[in-house]
C-alpha cells in the first residue's frame, strides 16, 4: 500500500487581500491577559518547585546526589542545638538545580519532597545570593508558610551563615528563626573539630 | 512677530503632544488587535522622557548629530506650512510639492546621520529607506497632480476653502482614487507595516535607527512624533476637508471646534493605517517597489487622468 500523502491542492491555500482584516475582529473583545502584579495565577499541583526536607526521614545514602544530573546537591553534616545529626543532608544549589525532580523520585525513603513554591529573586549582593543554596527546611514547615502567603515566594527571606562558627541562620518569612550549624561537607562524617587544628601544626611540624 | 512667534511654539508644542498621543493610540489599537492590554497611552512620551535623560551619547561627528537636527527641523518646517484649521503661520505659502517634499526631508536627515555612523546595518536600513522614497514618488506625484488638476490650484489652504464648498475631495470619483493612493503612500510615510522596510525590526535590527541612543533617539522619538501628526494633519486637509469651523461666535471656540474635528479626521486616518500595519507582514524590499509602482501608481494615475477631463 503506497504510503498515504494529502494532496497538495488541499493543503495549500489561495492568497487573499479579504481575508487578512478577519484579523481585526478581536480589536474589541477582552484581552487574554493575566495582570500580574493585581491577579494572581495558581500553579498546578503538584508543580515542580523548591525542594522539602525531612531531616529526621533522610538517611544520608546521597542517592539525590548521585542522581542529580546538575550535580547541584552537596551532601552536608549538620548540627542542630549542639547534636550533630546521625547522617548527612543533602544541601541544594539552585544557582545549579534545573528542577527535574529526580532527587525526589530517587529519594529512598521520602525525605525528600517539592512544593509548588516557585518564585525566588534577589539582587546581586553576596548576601543575598546565599538564599539560593540551602539544606531544604521540613515539608509540614514549607506548606504552612506557603497556604499562609499562597504567592509561591520561596520561604525564607534571608540566609545568614557566620563564616567562624559555621553557624547558619534561616530567617523564615512568618518572622520564625531556624538555627543550626554546618560542621561539614561531603558523605564521610567530619572529623571532631579539636582534632583538625593539632593536625594542621603536625603537617607543618613535618615540612619544617 | 512676537505673535507669529508664540503662535509657532503653540503649534510645535500641540502638534508633539497630540503626536505621542498618537503613537500611543498606535500601541494601543495594536495590543488590543493581538488581545493584550497594551502600555498606558502616555507610553511614548515616558520612553522619550527617559531617552532624554540617559547619560552616555554616542556620537559620530558633526553629521550625525546635524542630521537628526536637520530631520526635526524639517517636520517643524512642515508642520508651519499646513494649515491647522484656520490657525497657520504661512498658509499662504503652503503648497502642497512644498509640503509633500517637506514631510520626506525626515527621512533624508535620518538617512544622513545614519551613514555617517559606518554601521552596515544602518547602511542597508539607508538603501531600503531611500529605495521606499524613490518608489512612493511615482504615486505620490500623480495623486497630487490628480489635486491640483481637480482644484485648479496648489495652495493647501485654498483647496481646504475649496472642499468647503463642493464638499470633500473623497467624495469625487478622481480624487478618490488619489486618497488610496496616498494612503498606501502614507503607510510608507509613517513606517508602518507592510512598508517598514527601512526599520524593519527583526530583520536588519532596526536599520537606520541602530546606531541611535540617548538624546539622538530621544529626539528621533519627538520628530516622529511631530512626523505622524504633520501627515495626518496634510491628509485630512487635503482629502478629508479639512476644518475651518465658523459656527461659534467666539474665534476661540472656533478654533477649539475646528482643532477636534481636524484631531477626529486624523485619527481616522490614523486608525486605517493601524488596522493596515496589524493585519499585513512585511514587503521585501523588490516587492515593495514593484508594488508602488504597479497598483498606487495605476489607481493615481487613473484619478489624475479623470480630474483633468
Ligand atoms: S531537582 Fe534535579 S537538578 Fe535539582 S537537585 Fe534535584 S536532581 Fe538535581
Ligand atoms: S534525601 Fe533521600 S536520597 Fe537524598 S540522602 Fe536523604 S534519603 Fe538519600
Amino acid at each position: 500500500m503506497p504510503a498515504k500523502v494529502v494532496g497538495e491542492e488541499k493543503v495549500k491555500k489561495s492568497p487573499s487581500f479579504v481575508k487578512p482584516w478577519l484579523g481585526l475582529k478581536y480589536l474589541f473583545k477582552k484581552p487574554v491577559t493575566i495582570k500580574i502584579p493585581e491577579e494572581k495565577i495558581e500553579p498546578a499541583p503538584k508543580y515542580r518547585g523548591f525542594h522539602t526536607l525531612d531531616w529526621k526521614k533522610c538517611v544520608g545514602c546521597n542517592f539525590c546526589g548521585q542522581i542529580c544530573p546538575a550535580r547541584a546537591i552537596e551532601m552536608t553534616w549538620i548540627e542542630v542545638d549542639g547534636k550533630m545529626e546521625k547522617r548527612p543532608h543533602p544541601k541544594i544549589d539552585y544557582g545549579r538545580c534545573t528542577f527535574c525532580q529526580f532527587c525526589v523520585d530517587v529519594c529512598p525513603t521520602g525525605a525528600l519532597g517539592f512544593i509548588e513554591s516557585y518564585i525566588l529573586t534577589t539582587t546581586g549582593d553576596e548576601e543575598e545570593l546565599q538564599l539560593y543554596d540551602w539544606v531544604p527546611i521540613h515539608p509540614d514547615k514549607f506548606k504552612e508558610i506557603q497556604d499562609q502567603y499562597r504567592d509561591w515566594r520561596f520561604p525564607v527571606e534571608k540566609i545568614e551563615v557566620n563564616e567562624e562558627t559555621r553557624e547558619v541562620t534561616y530567617y523564615l518569612r512568618n518572622g520564625e528563626t531556624f538555627k543550626f550549624k554546618i560542621v561539614g561537607y561531603g558523605i564521610r562524617p567530619p572529623k571532631p573539630p579539636t582534632k583538625p587544628a593539632p593536625k594542621k601544626e603536625e603537617k607543618k611540624d613535618s615540612k619544617q | 512677530m512676537f505673535g507669529t512667534f508664540l503662535k509657532a511654539l503653540l503649534i510645535i508644542l500641540y502638534a508633539t503632544f497630540v503626536g505621542f498621543m498618537f503613537m500611543g493610540i498606535i500601541r494601543k489599537v495594536t495590543a488590543r488587535i493581538h488581545r493584550r492590554i497594551g502600555p498606558p497611552i502616555y507610553q511614548p512620551i515616558i520612553d522619550t522622557i527617559k531617552f532624554l535623560s540617559k547619560k552616555e551619547n554616542i556620537t559620530h561627528g558633526i553629521i550625525y548629530d546635524f542630521g537628526i537636527i536637520f530631520a526635526l527641523g524639517a517636520t517643524i518646517l512642515a508642520l508651519m506650512f499646513i494649515p491647522l484649521g484656520s490657525i497657520s503661520i504661512m498658509r499662504a505659502y503652503g503648497d502642497l510639492i512644498l509640503i509633500t517634499f517637506l514631510l520626506e526631508i525626515p527621512m533624508l536627515g535620518i538617512m544622513f546621520a545614519a551613514m555617517s555612523s559606518g554601521n552596515p546595518y544602518a547602511g542597508i536600513g539607508a538603501q531600503r529607506a531611500l529605495l521606499t522614497l524613490l518608489a512612493i514618488q511615482v504615486p505620490l506625484g500623480f495623486a497630487i497632480v490628480a489635486l491640483a488638476e481637480f482644484y485648479g490650484t496648489f495652495s493647501t489652504y485654498e483647496i481646504v476653502m475649496a472642499q468647503q464648498t463642493s464638499g470633500w475631495s473623497i467624495f469625487h470619483l478622481p480624487l478618490l482614487l488619489a486618497a488610496i493612493a496616498y494612503d498606501i503612500v502614507l503607510q510608507a510615510m509613517f513606517g508602518k507595516e507592510p512598508f517598514d522596510i527601512m526599520i524593519a525590526p527583526g530583520e536588519i535590527s532596526l536599520g537606520p535607527m541602530v546606531e541611535f541612543g540617548g538624546k539622538h533617539m530621544g529626539i528621533l522619538q519627538i520628530q516622529h512624533a511631530m512626523g505622524l501628526f504633520a501627515e495626518t494633519l496634510f491628509f485630512s486637509n487635503i482629502f478629508l476637508g479639512g476644518a475651518v469651523i465658523t459656527t461659534f461666535s467666539s474665534p476661540i471656540l472656533n478654533t477649539l471646534a475646528t482643532l477636534a474635528v481636524l484631531l477626529v479626521k486624523q485619527l481616522a486616518v490614523l486608525l486605517i493605517a493601524i488596522f493596515v500595519s496589524t493585519i499585513f507582514p512585511r514587503f521585501t524590499i523588490d516587492q515593495a517597489a514593484k508594488f508602488y509602482w504597479k497598483w498606487p501608481t495605476i489607481i493615481a494615475a487613473l484619478g489624475a487622468i479623470l480630474a483633468s477631463l
